[in-house]
């Protein structure tokens, strides 16, 4: 029942709620059927007995022929038929006025029966209203928790709560960044902030001691910037990824990879690189480079000299995939599940004072998520890590045969075999010519 | 006074230990938490400014540790975080840590701070510590005797300062390397006895008495009345 706006915004207060338009609705029908039923009925038997009031009959007399004179009695004379006519025309004009007494009584107690039902019926709406207010005024932590059947009104509030449960989760992960980021950020604030200070208070430094305060200061800043550089990369990769454009990803690889050739050759490290050609997927160029360019930071950064890192991609089937492999120390299985957290780290100090800021990896697998893809690990402690993106390709299968031509294979990350198995790119020359194993998509 | 220094960011720890020396204070560094324990159950600290957030040892572990090690005078704990909400202060102060202070601080509230325990232990409410004709005022690093000022260099500051908190005390050549001097220090030299001996000299140049007085084989003491 949807009057018109006009209408219901020129009602009073009390004539705006559901329910009392449900009542009027609920009434009037009510009223209506029963009406139409009665006056059915009549009719009906209005047809069937024909009652017409007999104004008058035959006048007659009755006469005693047996006294002397013999007695006699006016009669109105009614033949059988006009008596019948007679009893029918009342009989319906009873039943009408009792119809409509009925149909009088019968709208009083329908406005009354339809008030408490509609009452009823709209109470849990009631309370979900109650609990939703007080949610606003408050926290997210509370629940409606509505009693009662599996009905309609039951669905709704149990799909309220769901809706608060994901809220409330959401909420809670941003506060949680928030204060792991303030955290973070505090670290190098206060050493900012004491090196001034003590550099500030002490009347004889010497510019040695200043050139020092200032050399840690801008250690400090630096960690700063790139700290709110990844957090701001993270915050924004948060939404789903918004360039969509037709990425070749061994183009993008490539370009990654080339800032890393330097470094990697300053600490003695092979970088290897077998990038398949051809490999298209849709996404956000800039993001994937930076995904290859945090992996290769964190593999150069930890290998050890003399050491070989292999970048490979390629794609199997309708998936394009990145592979990044390390001879770097590895990471050990308790702490395999918490490395896409943000700010975690292995070794804090160590990591700190090489410039990692804690959320690379975090970075990546948003980045990888974002793309409707994921990123998987399979590292051993001592022998190495490697990490491979998953993503969707375009054009299914177009470089199948790329893994059938791996680059020199790393030693095969040992271990029990999981569930996944070395990326395609970097199989083990054991493994070379069987079925393809695939870190499961 | 000695304190320890326990902050796994290298750049911070030093400059705190630096700003803390330059107090007088006999400073140690600690990069973690195995390390901290490892000091503390070695040598007697006055006071210990631990950051929460270690590697290898949480903080609160190590308020544990050094509180489980306690013997004698209790070491205070200041505990530095970079997480500033309630909850978390509230378990630093219930494992033990006797005040907090939010990374970043102002160094000279770090200073007034650690002022502040090392007064709990001496019972005085003020910044200034008096014995005698002596006043010291730890906060603005001046030590006068009968209103003439002491030309003190910091060790010899420290020293005074450490008989002045503990008047009447016959203290041990061990005691005051131990507390008046850091880790660095050679036990094996006589820098306590030359130090105190300077000390000396330097009150005995502005007054008529010597207020630190010799208890042969046993140490030296700072007399409550001169």
């Amino acid at each position: 029942m949807n009057p018109p706006g006009w209408l219901v915004d020129r009602l009073p207060e009390w004539a705006r709620s559901i329910r009392f338009r449900y009542t009027l609705l609920y009434s009037a029908v009510l009223f209506g059927l029963a009406a139409i039923v009665v006056a059915a009925l009549y009719l009906v038997l209005l047809m069937a007995l024909r009652g017409e009031p007999v104004s008058a009959g035959t006048r007659g007399k009755v006469c005693d022929l047996r006294q002397d004179p013999p007695r006699c009695f006016a009669l109105d004379i009614f033949s059988a038929r006009e008596l019948e006519r007679n009893v029918n025309a009342q009989t319906l004009t009873k039943l009408r006025n009792y119809s409509f007494g009925s149909l009088g009584v019968l709208f009083v107690a329908s406005l009354g029966v339809g008030w408490v039902v509609a009452g009823r019926v709209l109470r849990p709406i009631g309370s979900i209203t109650a609990v939703a207010r007080d949610i606003q005024a408050t926290d997210l932590s509370r629940r409606i928790e509505l009693p009662g059947p599996d009905d309609e009104l039951k669905q709704l509030a149990d799909t309220f709560d769901a809706m608060l449960a994901r809220l409330d989760a959401a909420f809670d992960a941003q506060r949680q960044f928030t204060a792991d980021a303030s955290h973070e950020l505090r670290n190098p604030l206060a050493i900012i902030r004491t090196n001034v200070d003590v550099a500030l208070a002490d009347p004889r430094a010497d510019p040695d001691d200043l050139r020092q305060a200032l050399v840690v200061v801008k250690r400090a800043g630096d960690r700063m910037a790139r700290l709110v550089d990844d957090l701001l990369a993270l915050a924004r990769r948060q939404e789903p990824t918004l360039e969509h454009e037709q990425v070749d990803l061994g183009v993008a690889v490539t370009d990654a990879s080339d800032d890393f050739v330097v470094p990697a050759a300053a600490r003695n490290i092979v970088l290897d690189r077998a990038i398949g050609p051809g490999v298209v997927v849709i996404g956000d160029r800039d993001a994937l480079k930076r995904a290859v360019a945090n992996l290769l930071e964190n593999a150069v950064r930890l290998a050890p000299a003399g050491s070989r890192i292999r970048l490979a991609t390629g794609s199997e089937g309708d998936r394009a995939w990145i592979a990044v492999a390390d001879e770097g120390p590895g990471i050990s299985p308790e702490d395999q599940p918490h490395v896409f957290d943000r700010f975690w780290r292995a070794d804090k100090a160590r990591s700190r004072a090489d410039g990692g800021t804690g959320l690379g990896l975090a970075i990546v697998r948003q980045i990888a998520e974002s793309h409707g893809g994921h990123i998987r690990l399979q590292s051993k402690v001592g022998v190495g890590s490697s990490f491979v993106i998953w993503l969707p390709a375009t054009a299914p299968g177009t470089q199948a045969d790329i893994p059938t031509r791996p680059p020199p294979a790393p030693p095969p990350p040992p271990g029990p075999p999981p569930a996944s198995a070395p990326a395609p790119g970097l199989r083990s020359p054991r493994r070379r010519n069987r079925p393809t194993a695939l870190i499961s998509p | 006074m000695r304190v320890l220094v326990v902050e796994d960011e290298a750049d911070l720890a030093d400059a705190i230990a630096r700003g803390l020396r330059r107090e007088g204070y006999a400073v140690d560094v600690a990069y973690d938490g195995d390390e901290a324990v490892d000091k503390a159950s070695v040598n007697d600290y006055d006071v210990v400014c631990l950051d929460l957030n270690l590697p290898r040892l949480d903080g609160i572990e190590v308020v544990r540790r050094i509180r489980a090690d306690d013997v004698g005078q209790p070491t205070r704990v200041l505990m530095l975080t970079a997480r500033d909400s309630t909850r978390d202060r509230i378990t630093g102060l219930d494992e033990g840590a006797d005040d907090y202070l939010v990374k970043p601080f102002d160094f000279e509230e770090l200073k007034a701070r650690v002022r502040a325990l090392l007064r709990r232990d001496a019972g005085r409410s003020g910044a200034v510590l008096r014995v005698g004709d002596i006043e010291l005022d730890s906060s603005r690093h001046d030590a006068r005797r009968d209103g003439h000022q002491l030309p003190l260099t910091p060790k010899e500051f420290a020293l005074l300062r450490y008989f002045m908190s503990r008047p009447g005390q016959v203290l041990s050549q061990e005691d005051l390397l131990e507390h008046v001097w850091d880790e660095n220090a050679d036990p094996f030299t006589n820098t306590v006895r030359v130090t105190v001996m300077t000390l000396r000299r330097k009150l005995a140049e502005v007054g008529d008495s010597q207020p630190i007085e010799t208890v042969v084989g046993r140490g030296y003491r700072l007399r409550e009345q001169p």
